[in-house]
């Protein structure tokens, strides 16, 4: 399935660094907010 | 991802937060924020760092780079029903303008609060367009390209 605008964006689950802790979290965890979802291609690396 | 952090407080203040996700496991996560991150921003990055181990989120998004093993460059603005309201997908090298995300955060709030539309380069107070019949071929009459700057 491909994403669009203005179709729903993909849930998922996955494990999150959180304020030193470590939780599971669901996309769907923050309906009823904007969320701004960032993919980056690495820890360590400089841009 | 620090200029993001830079910004956190108005971001917060629009009622958006911000996901930060990459193939890094938490344990990853937490050395990069502990050694170096809390060394550019105070207390580090204060938002989640999700583990998108194996590349299964990246795939649902179509930003995972099968060669490399990593999540290339995505951005994307999801409004409070979940529904998506913008892309951006930049090459791995080139970074993103963390100002323009947010002029689009407001912008889609605009959009949803009002129905109007914002045109190019739009910024909060600038003139927005009614859309309707009324308006076609009369957008020259109230709008111009040098109002996008």
């Amino acid at each position: 399935m491909a994403v669009k605008v203005g179709k729903p964006a993909p849930d998922f689950e996955t494990n999150a660094y959180i304020n030193g802790e470590i939780k599971k979290v669901k996309l769907s965890d923050y309906k009823g907010q904007w969320v701004m979802l960032y993919f980056y291609p690495g820890d360590f690396t400089f841009v | 991802m620090t200029a993001v952090a830079a910004k956190y407080d108005e971001i917060k203040s629009l009622g958006a937060v911000v996901l930060a996700i990459s193939i890094d496991s938490p344990f990853t996560h937490k050395v990069w924020q502990e050694g170096e991150l809390s060394k550019m921003v105070p207390g580090g990055l204060p938002y989640p760092m999700l583990s998108d181990t194996g590349g299964r989120v990246g795939e649902l998004y179509d930003v995972y780079d099968e060669d490399n093993g990593v999540d290339i460059r995505g951005r994307f603005l999801i409004d409070p029903d979940g529904i998506l309201q913008a892309m951006e997908v930049l090459a791995p090298a080139v970074g993103r303008n963390v100002a323009e995300m947010i002029r689009q955060i407001k912008a889609c709030q605009f959009v949803r609060q009002t129905g109007e539309a914002t045109p190019a380069g739009w910024e909060p107070g600038k003139k927005s367009l009614q859309p309707g019949a009324e308006l076609v071929g009369k957008v020259c009459d109230i709008w111009s390209p040098d109002m996008a700057f």
